[in-house]
């Protein structure tokens, strides 16, 4: 049980981490990246949501999996399960705690609304795994954005410096960094170019 | 018409939501990695974004953004559904197979659920669709162009056309293969749209000083 989610939780943070195994969620990681509140935010809010929405998935998954085109409605249920836990969440959070109510709810939708949430529940889902499976794969893809982020957050002065030139400042730049930390993780988990 | 025409080329370069903005990143360079893959994904972005922001701008605007935003992304959700049947009768299902995880992504893409808010939503609804078209085939154009270039890269043809490179980098049909050729088409087409605005600017003030020495010579 606890073996099962801290393997799927370990998957997710190193071996298929969602930014540079997939490339999932980049865009809130370029907007993130910029403050480490930020990161921590965004990484929490991924965190929260995959988790409790994998619970739902698996629940989902084990009730209509073997339907024929369970597949092509699937995303569909999947942001329904997002979009509930998103708001049924929000309810909560204005009704006991008011201030993180009004730091957040700017940017709660950003965190929640994004193809690493809806990814991590589709690899989740395609893993084939029990609930601990599902959740610690859910909490692994927050853990994984954590490092993804903060490995950005360091790198983000001088790569928006006056080192790099200005047509890569910025966006470029950044991609082709989460590129190249994509390849040292290839390394590290024993990509060959000849395979 | 100048009008539109610069609408068409704001979301096809200037505000591209791949190289410039970087929105729509994910499926280009994890999943672009040959010329049928990237026409597929081109097609269902294509579906899903005009059928979803389409049906998006119905949506009251009396219902608070939080609740809006949930509704987007489940118009977004259902545009899947036709998207998904069309790939499969076009390309058949082992080429829907093996986009994965990256066509139904494109459920949330930020070009629905929050440039419909911001942008498409504040236009009169035939601009809209000019300003919609020029985001798709932005995205589309990049998709293709990518999934064409790690297609000879990585294969030495582009979809059933053999060209005989004689040299394969099989290292760029991975995501990183993908981040560091996209990374570097955007600095590229960055600096394509900053030369390309310098000799604008260049061209209207000779303009402007011939005017000057028009005037004066009078």
């Amino acid at each position: 049980m606890l073996a099962n989610f801290v393997s799927a939780a370990l998957l997710a943070v190193f071996l298929q981490n969602s930014i540079f195994e997939r490339a999932l969620g980049i865009n809130i990681l370029l907007y993130a990246a910029r403050k480490r509140s930020s990161v921590i935010g965004f990484a929490l809010g991924l965190c929260y949501i995959t988790t409790l929405s994998s619970i739902a998935v698996w629940a989902l998954d084990g009730a209509f999996g073997n339907h024929e085109r369970y597949a092509v409605i699937s995303p569909v249920l999947y942001i329904l399960v997002i979009g509930v836990i998103y708001i049924s969440s929000l309810i909560a959070v204005w009704r006991f705690f008011h201030n993180l109510f009004r730091k957040i709810k700017k940017f709660a939708h950003l965190a929640v609304f994004n193809c690493a949430v809806l990814g991590a529940l589709f690899i989740g889902s395609r893993s084939g795994a029990d609930i601990w499976g599902y959740l610690g794969y859910g909490f692994g893809t927050g853990l994984g954005f954590l490092a993804a982020g903060y490995l950005l957050y360091v790198a983000h002065t001088r790569l928006n410096s006056e080192l790099v030139p200005s047509v890569f400042r910025g966006m470029p730049i950044m991609v082709i960094y989460i590129g190249i930390l994509s390849l040292a993780l290839h390394a590290f988990v024993g990509y060959s170019a000849s395979a | 018409m100048e009008n539109d025409k610069r609408r068409l080329s704001d979301g096809l370069i200037r505000q591209n939501v791949v190289l410039m903005s970087g929105v729509a990143i994910a499926p280009v360079a994890a999943c672009a990695t040959n010329f049928e893959k990237s026409l597929a994904l081109g097609m269902g972005f294509t579906v899903i974004a005009f059928l979803g922001v389409l049906v998006c701008r119905f949506v009251p605007k009396k219902i608070i953004y939080t609740i809006r935003v949930i509704i987007y992304a489940l118009i977004a959700g259902l545009s899947y559904i036709p998207a998904r049947l069309l790939i499969d009768a076009v390309f058949g299902e082992d080429v829907t197979a093996s986009l994965g995880l990256y066509l139904p992504v494109l459920a949330v893409n930020p070009l629905i659920l929050a440039k419909t808010e911001t942008r498409f939503c504040l236009r009169p609804p035939h601009l809209m669709m000019v300003e919609l078209l020029g985001y798709i085939v932005g995205f589309d154009v990049v998709c293709v162009f990518v999934g064409t270039l790690r297609d000879v890269l990585v294969n030495g043809r582009v979809g059933w056309m053999n060209l005989s490179a004689g040299f394969f980098v099989p290292a760029f049909e991975t995501t990183f293969g993908g981040l560091i050729i996209t990374g570097a088409l955007a600095g590229m087409c960055r600096a394509f749209y900053n030369r390309s605005k310098r000799k604008k600017a260049e061209k209207a003030e000779r303009e402007k000083r011939r005017r000057e020495f028009i005037e004066e010579v009078i």
